[in-house]
């Protein structure tokens, strides 16, 4: 006679374990052509721009005279701006400001968003209620306008980029607690949590180990949202000149340049290629969001 | 419907007082005196500025200042421009029909724009057309309207010579003549062809959507029975329906279009309120910069009031109380 142990009993011997929810999400993202495509396209930008140091050699900061406006060539691929300086290499460069706004922005959003909603939606109630009235006043506020307003007191005092970055993360973070909140309202109402409550788990153990993670899908295609809308307002303002500092490049401080009709006009290269690199970015973000979206869709088929 | 308006109008009161309250703070905190208007700027005489700041009472605890300022902003007085060396309000006055001309321009083109795609993607859904115009809305999300503006003004402006790319009004045209009106609105055409076919997506989507999901339902099968013609199953009897949720995006409309009209006024060089705002906060001009900031606050406010009433009017199941 053979002892059958507990474990034999409780898990059958099936070879095949059925996938996670992860798994087919993973499975069902990698079959989207066009989300695979895209992520590779931004996978390529950012190594590119994050790796500009050791990709050029030319000097950004340096105004060179001689250099002047000068149209695409063999030397400088993209020609040189109005000051003499590589456009190409400005590229690179401007995209490593322009993307860590984008990147940082979404990590912070989503954390305050996140911690904001969950909290709210939890605990309801008191909190619940002093939460979300904060989080309607922040929202209140056109966005635009009080970034520049804020933007042009904190300049200067902390540096460069990130000013902007806390600047836009302050204020956009509202949305984020509202879908998180009404998200975990929800799911909370399962008895899993019910369950976990029970068997004494603190609070905070509750949130983080058991209801986020059911809310991940939710604030994973909320943070490729808020990451192509932080690049826009990042390029956005910096092109008004009330963004980024102009002596950092950034997509939107390229741009700047055509504001003068005659570089707009006459001189292509200057502002066609941050124009270009800013559209084809939020344009993958955008699918890889649409593919996420639908991956972690458990109801869709594809 | 009246009472709850009421309602929430008198609930704007202390958000109005609360925002007044961040940007009169934020505007000290801006570098420079915030309220040195009255200053001469050519007599630096440490005696004559410090006789003049104690006069205006910018030594006084900053809770006065607030209240004095905020007493006269209610009653009309919104400072004087430090730039223009005029009262704030006459400035903004004179802007501000250039701004909502441009915004009611752009919002007549998206409508026209976005029913006429929404509906013929609903109609022929998964077809080439279908197809033409989801990748349109993608790439009109994509496109940030500043990036879309310049090359309009490339194209239009220079290449083409269509449009003029600069300034609202031509020079030397007389106000009330048809020439007048012919002009502005040359002008202001290109800025609201960009502000509103960049704003079509949402709409589109959402309309086609709705009439894809409406072409299922009993009614219209109930319609094909009797033998109702095609055209008019979806001009009449869909139409009808998918269009009432749509009115809702009015509302939020209101805040987007100024947001977006910062953006595109200075692309544009179009006087309006969103360029003078820029202006204002470009050459510390506070006066200006507080009042229009307080008034795109009250805009924003009021368009979240309306989107909420024209919840209750289209849908008379929800009720507002």
């Amino acid at each position: 006679m053979t002892l059958v142990t507990d474990q034999e009993v409780l898990t059958p011997k099936s070879p095949k374990k059925s996938p996670s929810p992860w798994v087919i999400a993973r499975r069902k993202f990698f079959k989207n052509k066009l989300a695979m495509i895209s992520l590779l396209f931004l996978l390529i930008v950012i190594i590119l721009s994050f790796l500009a140091p050791y990709i050029t050699t030319k000097d950004i900061v340096r105004v060179d005279f001689t250099k002047i406006s000068q149209p695409p060539s063999s030397e400088n691929w993209l020609g040189t701006d109005t000051n003499g300086r590589d456009v190409f290499t400005r590229m690179l460069y401007a995209g490593r400001s322009s993307l860590t706004v984008g990147l940082s922005c979404m990590l912070f959003i989503v954390l305050i968003g996140t911690t904001v909603g969950a909290i709210s939606g939890y605990f309801g109630g008191k909190i619940d209620q002093i939460l979300m009235r904060f989080t309607d006043f922040v929202l209140m506020f056109p966005f635009m306008v009080f970034v520049i307003v804020l933007n042009s007191i904190v300049v200067g005092k902390i540096s460069g980029l990130w000013t902007l970055i806390i600047v836009i993360s302050l204020l956009a973070w509202g949305g984020v607690a509202r879908v998180v909140r009404s998200r975990v309202l929800a799911e909370k109402e399962n008895e899993y949590i019910l369950a976990s409550q029970s068997i004494g788990c603190k609070s905070s153990k509750v949130i983080t180990k058991h209801l986020l993670p059911n809310v991940a899908s939710t604030i994973i295609v909320q943070a490729t949202l808020i990451m192509a809308v932080t690049i826009v307002a990042e390029s956005g303002l910096s092109f008004l000149g009330f963004g980024v500092p102009a002596d950092t490049p950034s997509w939107g401080n390229m741009l700047f340049e055509a504001r003068n009709s005659d570089v707009l006009k006459d001189k292509l290269w200057m502002w066609v290629p941050p124009a270009t690199a800013i559209t084809l970015v939020i344009l993958s973000i955008n699918f890889i969001g649409e593919g996420l979206k639908d991956a972690l869709n458990p109801k869709s088929r594809r | 419907m009246l009472q709850y308006t009421l309602r929430r109008l008198l609930g704007m009161i202390p958000l109005l007082l609360l925002i007044s309250l961040v940007v009169f703070f934020l505007a000290k905190m801006m570098p420079g005196d915030a309220f040195a208007g009255e200053i001469d700027p050519s007599n630096t005489n440490p005696q004559y500025i410090e006789e003049m700041r104690e006069k205006l009472g910018y030594n006084d605890p900053i809770i006065q200042q607030y209240g004095r300022w905020i007493v006269s902003f209610v009653q009309g007085d919104f400072g004087k421009s430090t730039v223009y060396k005029k009262p704030a309000a006459e400035i903004i006055v004179q802007r501000i029909p250039n701004t909502i001309f441009l915004a009611f321009t752009s919002l007549v083109i998206t409508y026209i724009f976005a029913f006429i795609m929404g509906m013929y993607a609903g109609r022929k859904p998964y077809t080439l057309g279908d197809n033409l115009i989801g990748t349109y809305n993608y790439l009109a999300l994509a496109i940030p309207s500043f990036v879309a503006g310049i090359v309009a003004i490339y194209f239009f402006s220079f290449k083409l010579g269509w449009f003029p790319f600069n300034g609202s009004v031509g020079v030397g045209l007389e106000p009330g003549t048809l020439d007048y009106f012919v002009s502005k609105l040359h002008h202001v055409l290109l800025p609201a062809l960009i502000l509103g076919l960049m704003g079509t997506a949402s709409y589109t989507q959402f309309l086609r959507n709705d009439i894809i999901e409406n072409s299922r339902k009993d009614f219209v099968r109930t319609a094909r029975a009797k033998g109702t013609k095609e055209s008019k199953i979806y001009n009449k009897h869909i139409l009808r329906n998918s269009i009432i949720p749509l009115i809702t995006f009015l509302g939020f409309d209101i805040a987007t279009l100024i947001s977006g009209a910062v953006i595109t006024e200075t692309i544009f060089t179009y006087p309006g309120i969103g360029a003078l705002f820029l202006e204002s906060v470009g050459r510390r001009d506070y006066a200006v910069m507080m009042s229009i900031t307080m008034l795109l606050s009250l805009l924003t406010l009021f368009g979240n009031l309306v989107a909420d009433l024209l919840y209750g009017v289209v849908d008379p199941r929800i009720r507002l109380d």
